[in-house]
């Protein structure tokens, strides 16, 4: 990217957030969808970074909380998401176990985590890591709507075992704090404007 | 047209999406102060062993409602048991008094029944029963049977001494006319008092059917005893045979007592005859002491006035003696045999109370000085046990009532074989103290006077001889047949042949006619006297009226 070429901006125009259609930037709102127009999203940085930390928050509780309660004659057994991976190493089931600590643990984590990093990156990463920011933004929003499996997995056995007084499992509290950092990262993966990120790569060839 | 170009924010303004964010941090931290507020008390348990107790699984559970959950079990320093740190509920604070219970619920088989199926399958857990005690404590030592009944359950707490454990047992029922109103909740056995306490829980409402009155009696097993008054044997009802139990009630014609508070202490009667023999609350203690053999006489046998049980023999003073013997210095021998006997004045149907025993003291003091006494009778001539009866002898002499150790002492006198064995040798003891060597000797004395009259009678008799063998002797004999016969022919003169017998005859005849001339006119005179001066006129014969 360390050719220079002319860009809609250098042009004068902006791309329409509906309908990317071309616009005048002097143009308040699109001529063709009536979307307002903005040259880059609105506050993207703002808005990630405020999503990303209400995730963060939210991940606290995620983890500690019992996320599903296994009731067993009247005898309830709370547990949690990492309570519940170690339990399934002790039983053997190595590969489940490793789907719900990927799926569960270091994929919300490894989002966010790779969400501040091109945040920071916007302003403070050398310009030649752009290539590598633009894969790991890829993979970023690929892997986001996989990361609800543990929530669909409770959900799942939740509706399915359900033996009155013998076996009954309910929900936890974490599962609501777990689906929201989900929906909150994908929120704030939504908000962030990678075009950012090139802006600054061009601003530095110029 | 550069002047015309919008303004593009670069995020320098502050946006109003960071109230996402802000919200959810109040939330968290609102949260996280809630629940560091809102957290439980971590106390400890102490238990003989873990077993069934597991770490973050085995709840702390009050009426089945789960308030806790045992977070670790480690072994004591000194392994003699185990510590379980349990983490309960904030609801669970006020829980934690001084006197609170904890104890492992598992399945259990007793005589009272089968509990804690339920734990088989679900696992055990510890269950809580609140005390009533200060607040504040954290350190339990847990029970390792569950307690009979909850502290703050209704019903009344009682205790029950025996001098025997019998077959009773924890657990088992405390009846009332057979039905189940409580049960036995703990036994100990008191080293000092050398006597079993047990404590019994009466549940509510039953616990009013409980006052100062009502006894206490084992009820369960076979008694078999033979007394003053015979053989018996009680059997109770099969339950109570099998499993055991307490019974009470009132004894008959006692009128109920007062109400009871918890902890009163009660007295464990063996069997419910035991209480038809002592039904009364009130009693005094007295001494009897006797110089005759106490065999036969057993504590518990009856003490009677005039064969009116008024009491019973408590024990013999054995010890007591002895013990003042030594102090004395004195050896004991042929002292008398003091007996503690418990009169009951309440069995001459007067009121069972603290006044009626003054008034009882007080005639007793009063009836000694007139001949009240005590005696030793044997009651059952086939068992051979034997009785002590109070009665009135007037001819005794005026004794007072006596003191041995703390007791006042009735004065005894000895009545049957011993007394009868007292007279004999008492008329031996006088015939003894007759004088009779001396008797002898005057006798003799009088013997040997006697002898010398007996001399000298011979030598009058033989100067009577002489002077019968004289010549004066035989004519005086010759004048005297002479004179026979003059007599004789004088006789012969009045005999009934002769005219003077005759004569004397008609005259007696003649005298006989006058005699009774006389009688007629005697007869006439004692039925009209007047007829002596006015003659008497014929007597008018009855004529018969005739009715109307």
């Amino acid at each position: 990217m360390s050719e220079s070429h002319a860009t809609a901006t250098s042009h004068g125009l902006a791309s329409c957030h509906l309908c990317l259609k071309l616009v005048d930037d002097q143009q308040h709102h699109c001529p063709r969808c009536g979307a307002a127009v903005h040259l880059r999203k609105a506050d993207s940085m703002q808005r990630t970074l405020a999503l990303l930390i209400t995730a963060s928050i939210l991940y606290i509780p995620a983890n500690l909380l019992p996320i599903m309660i296994t009731d067993q004659l009247g005898n309830p057994t709370e547990s949690t998401i990492i309570g519940g991976v170690l339990l399934l190493i002790d039983m053997g089931s190595i590969a489940i176990a490793a789907v719900i600590f990927i799926a569960s643990v270091m994929v919300p984590s490894g989002k966010l985590l790779a969400m501040y990093y091109l945040c920071w990156s916007v302003h403070y990463a050398p310009p030649g890591t752009v290539n590598q920011r633009t894969v790991i933004y890829r993979i970023t929003e690929f892997i986001g709507k996989w990361s609800m499996i543990d929530v669909f997995v409770v959900a799942v056995l939740v509706a399915l075992i359900h033996i009155d007084n013998i076996l009954v499992i309910r929900p936890g509290a974490a599962t609501i704090a777990f689906a929201s950092v989900v929906i909150v990262s994908m929120v704030a993966a939504e908000s962030f404007d990678p075009r950012m990120m090139w802006d600054k790569v061009e601003e530095s060839d110029e | 047209m550069s002047e015309m170009k919008p303004s593009i924010s670069t995020g320098k303004k502050f946006s109003a999406v960071w109230i996402i964010p802000l919200v959810a941090l109040v939330i968290g931290l609102s949260m996280g102060i809630y629940t560091f507020m809102t957290q439980g008390p971590t106390i400890t348990l102490d238990f003989e062993t873990a077993e069934g107790l597991q770490e973050g699984k085995t709840k702390v559970r009050l009426l089945n409602v789960d308030i806790g959950i045992v977070e670790s079990v480690a072994l004591k320093e000194d392994m003699s048991g185990v510590t379980a740190v349990v983490k309960l509920d904030p609801a669970g604070r006020p829980l934690l008094r001084e006197d609170t219970r904890f104890w492992v619920v598992r399945a259990r088989v007793g005589a009272g029944g089968v509990s804690g199926l339920s734990t088989i399958v679900a696992g055990t857990y510890i269950e809580i029963a609140p005390g009533t005690g200060p607040l504040g404590q954290r350190e339990f030592v847990g029970l390792e049977e569950p307690p009979q009944t909850p502290l703050d359950a209704p019903g009344v707490r009682l205790t029950l001494l025996s001098s025997q454990v019998g077959s009773l047992s924890v657990g088992e029922s405390v009846v009332f006319r057979g039905y189940n109103v409580g049960r036995i909740e703990s036994m100990e056995f008191d080293q000092e008092q050398r006597q079993v306490r047990y404590g019994i829980f009466v549940d509510a409402p039953f616990h009013k059917l409980i006052n100062s009155n009502t006894r206490f009696w084992d009820a369960s097993g076979i008694s078999l005893s033979a007394s003053a008054e015979g053989f018996e044997v009680d059997i109770g009802s099969m339950d109570t045979l099998l499993l055991g139990g307490v019974a009470f009630g009132a004894p008959p014609g006692l009128p109920s007592g007062s109400p009871i508070e918890n902890g009163r202490e009660y007295h464990l009667y063996e069997s419910y005859n035991d209480i038809l023999k002592n039904p009364y609350a009130y009693g005094v203690n007295y001494v009897v002491s006797f110089y005759q053999s106490v065999r036969g006489l057993e504590s518990g046998a009856p003490v009677e006035y005039r064969g009116i049980p008024i009491g019973r023999v408590e024990r013999i003073l054995v010890e007591e003696l002895a013990k003042q013997g030594l102090a004395a210095g004195s050896s004991t021998v042929g002292q008398a045999i003091p007996v503690l006997i418990y009169l009951e004045p309440g069995r001459l149907k007067i009121p069972d109370n603290q006044e009626s025993i003054d008034r009882f003291k007080l005639a007793i003091k009063e009836g000694v000085p007139k001949g009240l006494r005590a005696t030793l009778m044997t009651g059952n001539l086939l068992t051979g046990k034997q009785l002590v009866s109070v009665d009135f002898f007037p001819e005794e002499e005026p004794a007072e009532l006596g003191v041995f150790e703390q007791y006042a002492v009735i004065p005894t006198i000895e009545t049957g074989v011993g007394r009868l064995e007292n007279q004999v040798s008492s008329f031996l003891e006088k015939l003894n103290s007759l004088p009779l060597e001396e008797t002898v000797t005057g006798v003799n004395k009088v013997l040997d006077s006697a002898d010398s009259s007996l001399a000298s009678l011979t030598s009058t008799l033989d100067s009577v001889n002489g002077l019968i063998d004289s010549d004066d002797s035989r004519r005086l004999s010759s004048e005297l047949v002479a004179t026979l016969g003059e007599l004789r022919s004088a006789l012969t003169g009045l005999s009934p042949d002769s005219k003077m017998y005759q004569s004397l005859g008609a005259s007696v005849n003649s005298l006989n006619g006058t005699l009774e001339s006389l009688d007629a006119l005697i007869r006439k005179l004692s039925v009209k006297p007047s007829s002596l001066l006015f003659p008497a006129s014929p007597e008018m014969d009855p004529i018969p009226e005739a009715r109307p």
